[in-house]
């Protein structure tokens, strides 16, 4: 992203505050994701009276931010 | 402390609670007029950063002394492993003053904590991280905001390289991230982080006094252990106290370096 990991004084490429700091904000997405997806969930469910979307709105979402994460971080 | 009354009384153990966070010196109602403990702690702690940095700075030389050797080695900590290397060295300069004073002031709050007589975590009261995580809020989104525009900033959000179908609903995620989640796990993560931590030290430290004090031969046993705990636990809270000083002044860093970075 900024910073090639070759700029940057880590002690073995993947243990820089870069990766650190990732590791801490992987938190903000994954309750990013439960909470809207499992928010319309549980609006739906209140809309037409079910009671199972909002857990498949919790893991869709607990997967799309699984899915970011991976793209974001993980893909290069 | 009520806890520490009913237990010298021998009336019970009362646990630790969340009422052994307020605090009132001036004014015993909770109108936001009435000076507590932690406000009084944290302009204490202001008075005393400003002062270590004066005298670490007065007299600048080449071979460093004590004082000069620790303030340089806390502000290059700062500045090199986390400012330089999570806004990028163009940047980051700027940001140094934000940095520098977020860190020290959340370090030495926290270390408050475990400090002799002073004794508590000024972070534990939530209005003190929330407004740290506003100030965080605020400047990554107005230095974002004002280096890709208003509408480019929006378009940055999702990162380039993705199907085109998955883009709105990845916008949506990333939205919700930055604008709700981001500031919520920032203030909420130090703040249940020492919040939970003092908790942890006054079960151990009033439950050792009772047990000590009114239980019976065996109790009194339990007790020192207790005591150990709470020795233990201190070293941890040392560790814990850090530790979250390091991370949300990391985090700052990340999301305003995130906010600069050119993702197109």
């Amino acid at each position: 992203m900024s910073t090639p990991a070759s700029q940057r004084p880590s002690h073995d490429g993947r243990d820089g505050p870069l990766e650190e700091a990732r590791a801490w904000a992987v938190v903000s997405y994954l309750m990013a994701g439960l909470l809207t997806f499992g928010g319309f969930g549980l609006l739906l469910d209140w809309w037409l009276g079910t009671s199972w979307l909002v857990l498949v709105g919790m893991l869709t979402g607990a997967g799309l931010a699984f899915y970011l994460i991976w793209f974001r971080y993980g893909t290069r | 402390m009520s806890a520490f009354v009913l237990a010298a009384e021998g009336e019970g153990f009362t646990p630790p609670g969340k009422e052994d966070f307020w605090w009132p010196i001036v004014g015993s109602d909770t109108s936001a007029w009435t000076l507590t403990r932690p406000a009084v702690m944290i302009l204490l702690s202001v008075a005393l950063i400003a002062w270590f940095l004066l005298a670490a700075t007065r007299k600048r030389s080449v071979i460093p002394g004590k004082l000069q050797f620790v303030g340089e080695g806390a502000y290059g900590f700062v500045r090199e492993s986390i400012g330089r290397d999570l806004i990028g060295s163009r940047d980051f300069l700027r940001f140094m003053p934000l940095l520098f004073t977020m860190f020290t002031l959340i370090l030495v709050n926290n270390l408050f904590g475990i400090i002799p007589f002073v004794q508590y975590p000024t972070m534990s009261r939530y209005a003190f991280p929330v407004a740290l995580a506003g100030l965080t809020y605020i400047t990554f989104h107005a230095v974002g905001f004002r280096k890709k525009g208003f509408v480019g900033y929006f378009k940055d959000l999702v990162p380039p390289g993705l199907p085109a179908w998955i883009v709105p609903v990845i916008f949506l995620l990333e939205f919700v991230d930055k604008f709700i989640t981001r500031p919520l796990t920032l203030s909420l993560r130090l703040f249940a982080n020492m919040f939970a931590g003092h908790l942890l030290l006054l079960v151990f430290i009033l439950g050792a006094e009772h047990l000590i004090l009114d239980g019976g031969p065996g109790l009194k046993v339990a007790g020192v252990l207790s005591a150990g705990m709470a020795v233990v636990m201190t070293f941890f809270e040392l560790l814990v106290e850090v530790l979250q000083a390091y991370i949300f002044t990391l985090l700052t860093a990340l999301y305003i370096g995130g906010a600069l970075a050119e993702e197109h």
